[in-house]
Order: C-alpha cells, then sequence, then structure tokens
C-alpha cells in the first residue's frame, strides 16, 4: 500500500530514531529547522508517487508480489525499468533541487537480491530468501531504506583486521544460535535519520582474515544500541534563523548524511544476507557501487536543470539576457548535463538480467558515468558563478531588506537602501533576484553543495574507484587486437 | 464519450503537461476526461508525453476505439479535432 507524503512524516514520528546534533540529543527531530528539509524532501518521493502526472515513473509493478509499488523500492525487471529508475531521479532532483535520499536503499536491494541469489547458490545458506521476505515488507509498508556502505576505515594502508580499533569496520562482535551482535559505524549515511530501515553492507573486498567484517543485514533505525550523529552542512544554522526564508535560497528542501553509530546491535537471523562468505562482499560492493554510479546520471542531472535555470533567471533579471556570451555558457551548462543524463541511460540501456532475475547496469558505463559527475557539475556550477555575478555572495541579509531602521540622510531606511541599490531589470522585483541569486549561492556552496558538488566527488565512490573499473572492463587487449590488425602486425 | 489520459512520468517535460490537459478537457466539454485507471473501459485514451518519446506505458488500460498520443503543445489543436471527430 503506497503512503502518502503526510503518512510517511507521521511513521517517522512512531519511531524512536536517536539522533544528535551539536552536541545533544535531538527530541523532536521530525520538525526540527535543520532537518526537517530533507524530510521534505523525501516526502516529495511520496507525494509524486500519488500524483497522476509522475505516477507513471514514480511507480511499478512489483516482481515479489504484483502490488503497484513506489519505485524506490522495485527489483529492476528490464532494461526499461533501469531507464525509468534514472528519470525518476531526474524528475525528484528537479523537484526538490536536492539529494531525496532514497536511492541509496533502492541500489541495495537490487544488489543484494542478485548477490544474496549467488552466495546461496555456493553455499547453500538462506539470505535469498530472508531478503526477498525483508523487500516484501519494505515494499508492501512503502518504507525507505538506508544502503549503509562507508566504513570510517582507520587507516587506508591496513585490511579490516589488522586496524588497531577493528570498530573502524562494522564487524560481527559475537555469533548466536539466533543471529549476530553487530559493533562498528557506517559515514556519509545519505538519508540515514529519515529512513524506517538500514541495509548494511561491506565497504570493500575482503579476504579470509577479515570474514567476520564481510557482513550484511537489515535493521530498524530505530535499533537497541543504534545511533546518528548529525552531519554538518554549509550554511546550515541560516535554518534557525528568524525570517531568512530567502537567505536560505531553497527553504523547502535539503539533504542529509549522518554517521550511523552500531554499538553492539543484535541481528536476527531473518534479517542476515551475509556473515562470513568474505568473498562476496566485493560482488556486493560492485554492484551496489554501479547502480549507485548510475543514480547519480538521473539525480544529479535534475539538480543541474534546476541551476541552469536559475542562472538563465539571473541573467534575466541583470537584463544581461541577450548577452552572446550568456547565451553559449547557457549552451554549455546544458550540454555538459545532457552528457550527464546521457551516460545514465547509456549504462541503463546496456544493462542485462543477473542470475537471480533483476536487472544490473552496464558497468564500464556506469563508472564513465560517475567519472564524468566528479567533474561536470563543477564546470556547471562555474559557469552558473559567472552568470550570476558577485551579488550572489556579498548580498545583504533579508533581515536587511526587511529593516525599518532609519540610515539615510533623508530618513531612508535600510531595506529601502537596499532595495534601491540592488535593483535591475525592470522584469523583476529585487526580491525576485534575491531569491534566485541565494538559491544559486545554495546550490554551489550552501547546503545543497553538499549533494552537488562534494557529494557528486566522492558519493558512489571516489575518482579513483571509478579509473579501477574502467581500467578493469575496458578491454584494452581487444583494443590493442583491433590497432594490430589494422595496421598490419601479426 | 469517456476518454482516459494517461501522462509519462514527468522526467524533463517540454511543456507543461496538466495545463495542456487541462485546456483540452475545457475546450471539450462534451467528453468525460478521468485519470485512466485499469479494469474501467475507456471509448479513446489520451496518452501525454512530454517529449518526442511518449514513453508513457498504457497496455494495460482497456479502450474501445482508440489511442491519441500527444508529445508537444503545437499538438493540442490537432488532438481536439481529433477527440471532437469521435463525438
Amino acid at each position: 500500500m503506497l503512503m502518502t507524503g503526510e503518512q510517511y512524516i507521521e511513521s517517522l514520528r512512531k519511531l524512536n530514531t536517536r539522533v544528535y546534533m551539536f552536541g545533544e540529543k535531538v527530541e523532536n527531530w521530525v520538525d526540527h529547522p535543520i532537518i526537517r528539509p530533507s524530510i521534505n524532501c523525501v516526502k516529495v518521493t511520496y507525494d509524486l508517487a500519488q500524483d497522476p502526472e509522475y505516477k507513471d515513473l514514480m511507480t511499478a509493478k512489483s516482481s515479489l508480489t504484483g502490488e503497484t509499488i513506489n519505485r524506490f523500492s522495485h527489483l529492476h525487471q528490464s532494461t526499461e525499468d533501469l531507464k525509468n529508475k534514472v528519470k525518476m531521479q531526474r524528475l525528484c532532483g528537479q523537484k526538490t533541487a536536492s539529494c531525496f535520499q532514497r536511492c541509496v536503499g533502492m541500489d541495495a536491494f537490487n544488489s543484494m537480491f542478485s548477490s544474496t541469489y549467488e552466495i546461496d547458490k555456493k553455499y547453500g545458506t538462506n539470505y535469498h530468501e530472508n531478503f526477498k521476505n525483508f523487500l516484501k515488507m519494505v515494499q508492501t509498508e512503502d518504507l525507505v531504506v538506508d544502503g549503509a556502505m562507508t566504513d570510517p576505515k582507520g587507516d587506508r594502508g591496513l585490511a579490516p583486521h589488522m586496524q588497531k580499533d577493528k570498530d573502524l569496520f562494522v564487524h560481527i562482535k559475537e555469533r548466536r544460535e539466533d543471529g549476530i551482535v553487530v559493533r562498528g559505524a557506517k559515514c556519509h549515511q545519505t538519508g540515514s535519520i529519515n529512513s524506517h530501515w538500514h541495509i548494511v553492507m561491506p565497504t570493500q573486498a575482503m579476504r579470509e582474515e577479515d570474514k567476520d567484517f564481510a557482513v550484511a543485514f537489515a535493521c530498524p533505525t530505530d535499533a537497541e544500541g543504534m545511533y546518528m550523529i548529525y552531519g554538518r552542512q554549509s550554511c546550515d544554522t541560516r535554518k534557525l534563523e528568524p525570517n531568512a526564508d530567502i537567505d536560505l535560497g531553497n527553504a523547502q528542501y535539503g539533504g542529509q548524511e549522518a554517521l550511523v553509530v552500531f554499538d553492539d546491535v543484535f541481528i536476527p537471523n531473518e534479517y542476515i544476507f551475509l556473515a562470513g562468505e568474505y568473498e562476496f562482499a566485493g560482488m556486493i560492493v560492485e554492484r551496489f557501487a554501479g547502480y549507485h554510479r548510475q543514480s547519480y546520471g538521473g539525480c544529479k542531472v535534475g539538480v543541474g536543470d534546476v541551476l541552469i535555470g536559475a542562472a538563465a533567471l539571473a541573467a534575466e533579471y541583470n537584463g544581461a539576457q541577450k548577452a552572446s556570451h550568456i547565451k553559449d555558457k547557457l549552451i554549455e551548462m546544458t550540454h555538459l548535463n545532457e552528457t550527464l543524463y546521457c551516460c545514465g541511460i547509456a549504462c541503463s540501456t546496456e544493462g542485462y538480467p543477473t542470475e537471480a532475475g533483476n536487472y544490473q547496469i552496464d558497468l564500464l558505463l556506469a563508472n564513465v558515468c560517475k567519472q564524468n559527475i566528479t567533474r561536470f557539475p563543477y564546470e556547471i556550477v562555474r559557469l552558473a558563478e559567472d552568470i550570476a555575478g558577485g551579488l550572489m555572495v556579498t548580498m545583504p541579509a533579508q533581515a536587511d531588506f526587511d529593516s525599518d531602521l532609519a540610515v539615510g540622510r533623508n530618513g531612508e531606511t535600510i531595506g529601502e537602501v537596499c532595495n534601491k541599490f540592488f535593483a535591475a531589470a525592470p522584469s523583476c522585483t529585487t526580491e525576485q533576484r534575491m531569491r534566485v541569486l541565494r538559491l544559486i549561492e545554495n546550490i554551489c556552496l550552501g547546503a545543497a553543495a553538499v549533494g552537488y558538488r562534494t557529494e557528486s566527488m566522492h558519493g558512489a565512490g571516489s575518482p579513483q574507484a571509478q579509473r579501477i573499473m574502467i581500467q578493469r572492463q575496458g578491454n584494452i587487449e581487444g583494443k590493442k587486437a583491433l590497432a594490430k590488425a589494422i595496421a598490419g602486425i601479426k | 464519450m469517456k476518454c482516459g489520459v494517461k501522462f509519462c512520468g514527468g522526467c524533463n517535460p517540454h511543456y507543461q503537461r496538466g495545463d495542456a490537459y487541462r485546456r483540452i478537457a475545457s475546450d471539450i466539454p462534451e467528453i468525460v476526461f478521468e485519470h485512466a485507471e485499469e479494469g474501467v473501459e475507456y471509448d479513446v485514451l489520451l496518452v501525454i508525453g512530454g517529449c518526442t518519446a511518449c514513453c508513457a506505458g498504457y497496455d494495460q488500460y482497456t479502450v474501445k476505439d482508440d489511442v491519441i498520443k500527444m508529445w508537444s503543445e503545437d499538438q493540442i489543436n490537432d488532438i481536439e479535432s481529433k477527440l471532437s471527430s469521435k463525438l
């Protein structure tokens, strides 16, 4: 049964999720002004699924139950499904101009579904059935699930079992007849607080000595022993200021990351998907990363659409929209953005069925997609800042524009002075100009830059991780053979 | 006459699909328009795509007469003519 957006928010209130921020426990985190925009963002994934104009993308028929479900909990059944995933993400990016957080769960579902099938095939374990039962619950109850992969990792030169502090990788601390006890943490967890459940996966390929670190499982977000420490974002405390709606740039939506701590959390057997079969840790990582590198060919493109629109508006409000260099910069931004979309669509089109039956993206093209994502949004941001002008970072506060304090020789107020000196083309009010410049600031270097810039760099793996995959998948030997044939080299 | 309406998912529409639909519905009040649902029989199905791909799936719907597809606001007049001709 699909939840409405409002039902989703109410469902969060029922959880006993433990959230800490600025050194204190946040009791009512659902209504906290720093957190709420990120909840609103996830809510959009529910609202759009109810809207006839968007439900064709936002919903799908479950391969497990036959019911209509939110596409964010769908197992991809075809290349068409893979393409629709990217399109849905672009749509959600356009509607929120932020990270809407729900794709990590979707990517975890699809990687765990196929991986558990292959683990069971080798070891006769029951992980696939466990996972299917879990996913049926997620689909039926329309839940948000965080796909948690990134461990703190400590000394990068040492394997998990060599770390001085073993907790720097999530690991099995105790094996019991009815389950396992896990300890450790996951960093940078997008939307973790806004999720009903977590799927925890290994962070890297493991060797036999690391088998206690080769663990995957599901647990409720408010499980005993689990808590989150909220990640700061640039300009985050603007959200605490009164009457700063304009200064926020995007007052409604935002992303969310947190450190998620597992302080001896018990996981019953039915929620375990990997517990020591170390040679499958790499498969899970590779598949999850592949899907997530595809994802960025949709979500970042949607945010890019908003940024391009904002830059075009800023030019118009400055009266500069007819300048040929402005037109050319907007063309370049569009070219870069659509190139990213091409990559997302291409790796989907070239997808293939796994042994378990769901569809996997083309790994080479997904890695090329993400490699471009580590670059193009930065250039799009540079061009947006070029078009916007310096005012996007030097403009007085909304409180100044609203101020009645008389400061001029003739009694002019601060507000009147600001409105006089920051007026531009007659096509806009000063407030409209402020709003669009603050939106550009928000995406380029404010709170949303977490999602649009640094997440583009490091999310779903840092650039070097893609380059390793591109090297492995790039078929250089095949290319050498082509060159030899043309050159007549025997 | 009953016309089911199916929107594509709207990932990057080149025009306001909802506005186009509302204009068509208001220009031809003789036709009953409703969002298409499975298991309901329609005389005509109007598929409103946001771009030339017009990718919305519609095999699941029961349509007696015709499926009419649009993907641009430039087509509104043609679509209205086609729909009106079926009255």
